[in-house]
């Protein structure tokens, strides 16, 4: 097995079964490695088991078949260094920011003082350092998120998954919280899994796109992305950009049917 | 809790922490103080109206006061028999807190045991849901016939009217946790305890105290049918002898007892609420 690489998706596929009988596969023979330090966004139309390849990677739920290798090693749940952001930010209401960003440690049992010194440095990083004793209610949508993309890191996880993490923001948030993502990630250095149904956010962020197709998921593309870096907004209007975003979308739309 | 156009289906129904456009700005503090004083000013006026209105249906009808009296009349005997009222009401008051206690212990473990254990929930929830349809005031006779003619038996039956209202809000609450935050936690190897005291209970006071707010005016009701059956005490038993000397004055002193103490019970929960899910109103 290659040790070479921060994840290893080798010919993964996962079928449900449902009451009756019928089985669903939602994953099909998905073949895909990223390198560590590489930040690969996953396109694909709703319904094509994004969220499930996620869940999938992060050991919550098992292949049925195929494995997934994270640096050589069979995943299991829980894994020491993978943390997710979803969504929906889902702060506990009861807690302040800095205690938010700290639960992650809290579960696991290692809370400690440099932990809350890290955690602080966290919220500094994305902007919110003032914020730290603040509640999530007297933050906006994306300041709740750069909260809950701080209680991912706040682990030091070397494999970041993202699941449409700014699919509930506004266009012009979203825009920005782009920005910060990419420098949040050259911070840290870890490897970026970062799933969206939006190909310019896809395009705009990763090194490589990978396309899935729905019914059943399997990966249709692999769109390397070779634009300079730090990508700021004026990239996203650059001829070499909106190459790249129609490339991924001709994939798209192949697998929808649409000619 | 809104559902507005910006949160998606996904989000609905719990416990809103504002996502999306709508919440880019901070939330502004309505001067929460300044509403309850006048929501409060505004219940006051309601009751005073309704006691003003009663009096006056009296007062044109001029019923014989065998059928009915106005509120006057009823405050006039409460004012004349203090330390009778009083006593009663103790007693009653003790039954429903005591019957209202156990259920709510009882409740939140058989709601907790109902989420945790599949086995239990398998075997218990179709008996639960089975003993739930009896009418509870109808166990009140096997009550009397177990614990006796004294405190316990009414205290039971305000325990077994207790007890459904916060099984279920206790099972709903510990259900309505984020997908997320579960994974979240197991993603982190949260320990089962981990999770309950940190994440689930803690969703699950909102609920809970819903379903208190339910069950202590229920237990009072529990006690004064009790009461009825087979009491010498109580606001309950206080009913019953006005009822069989025809002492209307004595009954609706009652009864404007009886509203009173399960208002104030009620208010003391919900304030209890706010002490301990401060966020709450912050996230409708």
């Amino acid at each position: 097995m290659n040790n070479e690489y921060a994840i290893s998706v080798n010919n993964v596929g996962k079928t449900y079964r449902s009451r009756d009988g019928a089985d669903n596969t939602v994953l099909s023979g998905l073949d895909f490695h990223v390198r560590p330090g590489q930040f690969v966004s996953i396109v694909g139309q709703s319904g094509s088991g994004k969220t499930t390849l996620l869940k999938t990677i992060s050991g919550l739920q098992d292949p049925t078949e195929g494995e997934i290798l994270v640096k050589g090693r069979p995943i299991r749940e829980g894994l020491e260094d993978i943390a997710m952001v979803f969504q929906s930010p889902v702060l506990l209401p009861w807690r302040n920011n800095l205690d938010n960003v700290l639960l992650p440690l809290e579960f696991r049992g290692t809370r400690t003082e440099e932990a809350t010194r890290y955690a602080r440095e966290l919220l500094e990083m994305v902007g919110l350092g003032d914020r730290a004793t603040r509640y999530s209610y007297e933050l906006s949508g994306g300041m709740q998120q750069r909260v809950a993309i701080c209680r991912a890191l706040v682990t030091h996880p070397e494999l970041l998954l993202m699941d449409e993490p700014f699919g509930a923001l506004d266009a012009m948030t979203r825009d920005s919280m782009n920005i910060e993502i990419q420098r949040i990630w050259r911070n840290t250095g870890c490897s970026v899994l970062f799933v969206t149904h939006s190909i310019p956010e896809a395009v705009w962020l990763a090194d490589r796109v990978v396309v899935v197709g729905d019914r059943p998921g399997r990966i249709v593309a692999d769109v390397e992305i070779d634009l300079p870096r730090p990508r700021g907004k004026e990239h996203r209007f650059s001829p070499a950009f909106s190459e790249h975003a129609t490339e991924v979308e001709s994939y798209i739309g192949v697998t929808a049917g649409i000619s | 809790m809104v559902a507005s156009p910006d949160v998606t289906q996904k989000d609905r129904g719990r416990p809103a922490v504002a996502a999306g456009p709508a919440a880019e700005r901070p939330v502004r503090r309505r001067g929460p103080r300044r509403d309850s004083v006048t929501a409060a000013v505004k219940a006051v006026v309601g009751v005073l109206g309704l006691f003003a209105v009663w009096e006056l249906v009296v007062a044109l009808a001029d019923p014989p006061e065998y059928l009915l009296v106005g509120p006057i009349s009823a405050f006039v005997e409460l004012a004349e028999r203090p330390g009778y009222f009083a006593e009663n009401t103790f007693i009653t008051l003790q039954e429903a807190l005591a019957g209202f206690a156990l259920g709510t212990a009882l409740g939140v473990l058989c709601g907790a045991a109902l989420h945790y254990s599949t086995t239990i929930r398998s075997f218990l929830y179709p008996a639960l849901i089975a003993i739930d349809t009896i009418p509870k005031v109808a166990l009140a006779p096997l009550f009397i016939v177990w614990f006796g003619f004294g405190f316990e038996s009414k205290a039971f039956v305000a325990m077994a009217i207790a007890f459904f209202p916060l099984v279920i809000n206790t099972y709903d609450g510990l259900g309505s946790v984020p997908h997320e935050l579960q994974e979240l936690a197991r993603i982190n190897k949260a320990s089962a305890w981990k999770r309950m005291a940190k994440i689930e209970f803690i969703y699950a006071i909102p609920s809970i105290l819903s379903g208190a707010k339910i069950s202590i005016s229920l237990a009072v009701g529990g006690a004064v049918v009790g009461e009825f059956i087979a009491g010498s005490k109580g606001l309950g038993y206080v009913i019953m002898l006005a009822n069989s000397q025809v002492d209307l004055p004595s009954m609706f002193a009652a009864f404007i007892v009886l509203a009173a103490i399960a208002l104030a019970l009620f208010f003391l929960v919900d304030l209890a609420g706010r002490k301990l899910v401060p966020w709450k109103q912050h996230t409708r």
